[in-house]
């Protein structure tokens, strides 16, 4: 039930392996730099010293290039995480304002939010401590409340803005500016 | 209806320091950490050791310090510049009651950022000046040749130049530095350490998870 809503625990694994490998270049290339600076700055043109030269550039443009990398891998994983915060956020909010709208009693928000994330009337009645003939009323209530058949109907109320919204970009005709609002009202 | 879940609800939190820090400011911080406490405190003699630490924390600092520019919003610079002013604000609200949040480190946090990086390269670059910028690996190989019985490894070039008497003493005072500085950058890490158990019971926030895991 209360599953947490970030991003997998895989992709939480990539920015902490790529640092790691940062880390590591990074000691790699000020180990190296400073195990040739002499060479390269009495000798810098032998070829001992140019092929140094090549090494210790590779190592710079990939420690930069790591760099890069990593930070926008952070970036995604927080655009994401923001995404379903604000999403998550935005829908608890509707909720909260809809049980309003619909003057729930707090028992029946209570209830009414269970029965949302798809606890079954027995369950919900052990998490209250209640019987479940009064969560079944009380669902009676909140339906009627709301103005729905039953559960499903419930549910696919809450649901109904996010297809709309989703379904809106890919409109046929964009140019048609009354098409949302007619298919929502 | 349609417009409902368009509605603005407000990015809380958006000025609050990160719930983890990412993992190059975690890295370097607790690597950093570890290598200051091993040879400030533990590994004083300037063995091989000592001298291996010490290149592994410049690699840390420069690294940390590249990220300061490039890397992520929090770690950057530019979101804490030194402001003595706004680090003086933040003690007296910390005294005065709950102080207010900051979206990376706070403005007294930023100083001993900016004090512990200082004494950093203070530490390191006279470390460096006593060992003539030798390399661990350079060491190695000289120790491997001194047990292979060829001592003329250790004649560099700059042995027989040198002023014998001024050079002494300028080594004298480099190390003295070295010295002084790393017991400064000790005496930051017992000032950090009080600071963050202080903010910690005024913003009753646990402020140092967001620098191993970051649990909210």
């Amino acid at each position: 039930m209360t599953k947490p809503r970030t991003t997998s625990g895989k992709q939480r694994g990539k920015p902490a392996a790529l640092a790691g490998v940062l880390v590591i270049q990074s000691v790699a290339a000020v180990f190296f730099l400073g195990d040739s600076m002499s060479e390269l700055w009495h000798d810098p043109f032998s070829r001992h010293s140019l092929f140094e030269a090549v090494v210790v550039t590779a190592l710079l443009a990939g420690l930069a290039m790591g760099a890069r990398q990593l930070r926008q891998t952070l970036q995604t994983l927080r655009t994401q995480d923001a995404a379903i915060a604000t999403a998550s956020g935005a829908l608890a909010a509707v909720i909260r304002a809809q049980f309003t709208e619909w003057d729930l009693t707090p028992a029946e928000r209570d209830v009414a939010l269970l029965a949302l994330k798809g606890v079954d009337t027995a369950d919900i009645a052990t998490l209250r401590g209640t019987a479940s003939g009064t969560v079944r009323a009380q669902l009676t209530r909140i339906y009627s409340k709301a103005g729905v058949s039953g559960r499903a109907q419930f549910v696919s109320w809450f649901v109904e803005d996010l297809l709309v919204e989703d379904l809106d970009p890919a409109d046929p005709d964009p140019n048609s500016p009354g098409a949302s609002e007619s298919l929502a009202s | 209806m349609s417009t409902r879940l368009l509605e603005d609800h407000g990015q809380g939190g958006a000025d609050a320091p990160p719930a983890l820090w990412d993992p190059i400011v975690r890295i370097s911080h607790w690597g950093v950490a570890a290598i200051v406490l091993a040879n400030g405190v533990f590994n004083k003699g300037g063995g091989t050791l000592h001298i291996w630490l010490g290149w592994i924390g410049m690699a840390l600092l420069a690294l940390r310090l590249i990220w300061g520019v490039i890397g992520t919003p929090e770690a950057r610079f530019s979101a804490f510049p030194p402001n003595p002013k706004a680090a003086l604000s933040h003690l007296a609200d910390l005294v005065g009651g709950r102080p207010r949040d900051y979206a990376s480190h706070n403005p007294a946090g930023a100083l001993m950022v900016y004090a512990f990086w200082a004494m950093l390269c203070v530490v390191i670059a006279s470390g460096l000046v006593m060992t003539d910028g030798v390399s661990p690996m350079r060491i190695a190989d000289q120790q491997a040749a001194v047990a292979a019985g060829d001592w003329s490894v250790l004649v560099t070039e700059d042995d027989g130049a040198e002023d014998g008497n001024s050079g002494e003493e300028a080594g004298e005072w480099i190390k003295e530095m070295h010295e002084i500085a790393a017991n400064l950058l000790l005496l930051l890490a017992v000032l950090h350490v009080a600071a963050v158990v202080l903010e910690t019971r005024a913003m009753r926030r646990n402020l140092v998870a967001p620098m191993i895991i970051g649990r909210r």
